[in-house]
């Protein structure tokens, strides 16, 4: 929880990954399966999770659905196909950027 | 144990109540509490609902759902300005091209008379008069309307508040500024009276969209941007 700041920067790049591996999903779902996937250590503040949504929504990297679920809408986001080579382009983004990041805390873990 | 019709009432005058104004954004907020509360449900069924609410409300942390709703709104003006950038474009493209060009070559004529300022006021003077009229009749007849609707989404109050705002403001301010400087046009050189001339029509083009061509298509752009538009 302390370390949340780092997370914070990626949250746009976790949200596009969860869309990619699930489909569609709504608000709700998203911020449990963070929890349950980083066993708490990462959790996905509510005041962050919509406005992060709706910014990806404007972009034109997802698109809206709604349905009805027990007497309420539900909205599920999903990738526009720009959402699905924007996710390519951010996963290899923050992968570099965590290869960056061992080798200034541990070069020991360098390639070279 | 589910939340009952009455509760997700409830929750809608619960958003209402923290200014969240928007139908599109109380949908996807009561749709959340709703989850939260039935969640904590399950781990204690003797929960009350006031006290589950509370407990997902907190969630949200001091300042409630202002932030959502800002950065909401903040998202909102981006889309709108992309409607409204693809329907300039199409004054860009042939037929209405030619109508861009007309008007672009009358005010760089204009500009070229000694008169120049007192053409332009008086043109101002003449389309506010008649926007100000069509603007009447048209709330007239919402009047009527609006009773039946409490459901209002963001880029409908948009939509509205721009075409409500955008003539008196910006044209008495046009008018205010040719009015102090009562500037000699014809004395400028022609590569300025032509960045003039693109500037205002550019305006013309903006107002003509965002006063008639948006509010004229409202609903097709609703049901373009909120599926559930439909569903309600």
């Amino acid at each position: 929880m302390g370390n949340s700041k780092l997370y914070k920067g990626s949250l746009n790049t976790i949200i596009l990954k969860l869309l990619e591996e699930k489909g569609k999903m709504y608000g709700y779902e998203i911020t449990q399966k963070v929890k349950e996937l980083t066993k708490g250590e990462l959790k996905i503040t509510e005041g962050a999770l919509y406005p992060a949504l709706h910014k990806l929504e404007a972009e034109g990297l997802l698109d809206v659905e709604v349905a009805k679920v027990d007497n309420r809408l539900r909205k599920y986001y999903k990738l526009t196909e720009a959402g699905e080579k924007e996710t390519v382009n951010r996963l290899a983004e923050l992968e570099e950027f965590i290869r960056s990041m061992q080798n200034l805390v541990n070069p020991k873990w360098s390639i070279e | 144990m589910k939340l009952t019709k009455e509760q997700i009432e409830e929750l809608y005058a619960f958003t209402r109540k923290h200014y969240v104004v928007h139908y599109d954004l109380q949908t996807e907020l009561v749709d959340h509490l709703s989850n939260g509360i039935e969640e904590q449900w399950q781990q204690n069924p003797n929960l009350s609902f006031d006290n589950a609410l509370g407990v997902e409300f907190k969630k949200f942390g001091v300042f409630g759902f202002m932030d959502v709703v800002e950065k909401r709104q903040k998202a909102m003006n981006k889309r709108y300005r992309k409607i409204l950038f693809r329907f300039v474009k199409e004054w860009f493209q042939l037929p209405k091209l030619l109508t861009t060009i007309a008007i672009f070559m009358g005010f760089f004529l204009v500009l070229h008379l000694k008169q120049a300022s007192y053409v332009l006021m008086g043109s101002i003077l003449i389309l506010v008069a008649v926007d100000f009229y069509h603007q009447f009749k048209r709330r007239k007849k919402e009047k009527k309307q609006k009773q039946k609707k409490e459901k209002l989404f963001m880029l409908e109050a948009m939509i509205g508040d721009t075409r409500n705002g955008f003539s008196v403001i910006t044209f008495s301010n046009v008018f205010n500024i040719v009015n102090t400087m009562r500037f000699n046009f014809s004395d400028l050189h022609s590569y300025w009276l032509a960045l003039i001339a693109i500037a205002a029509t550019l305006l013309c083009l903006t107002f003509y969209i965002t006063s008639y061509v948006m509010p004229s298509k409202a609903k097709e752009l609703l049901e373009e941007t909120y599926p559930e538009y439909n569903l309600i």
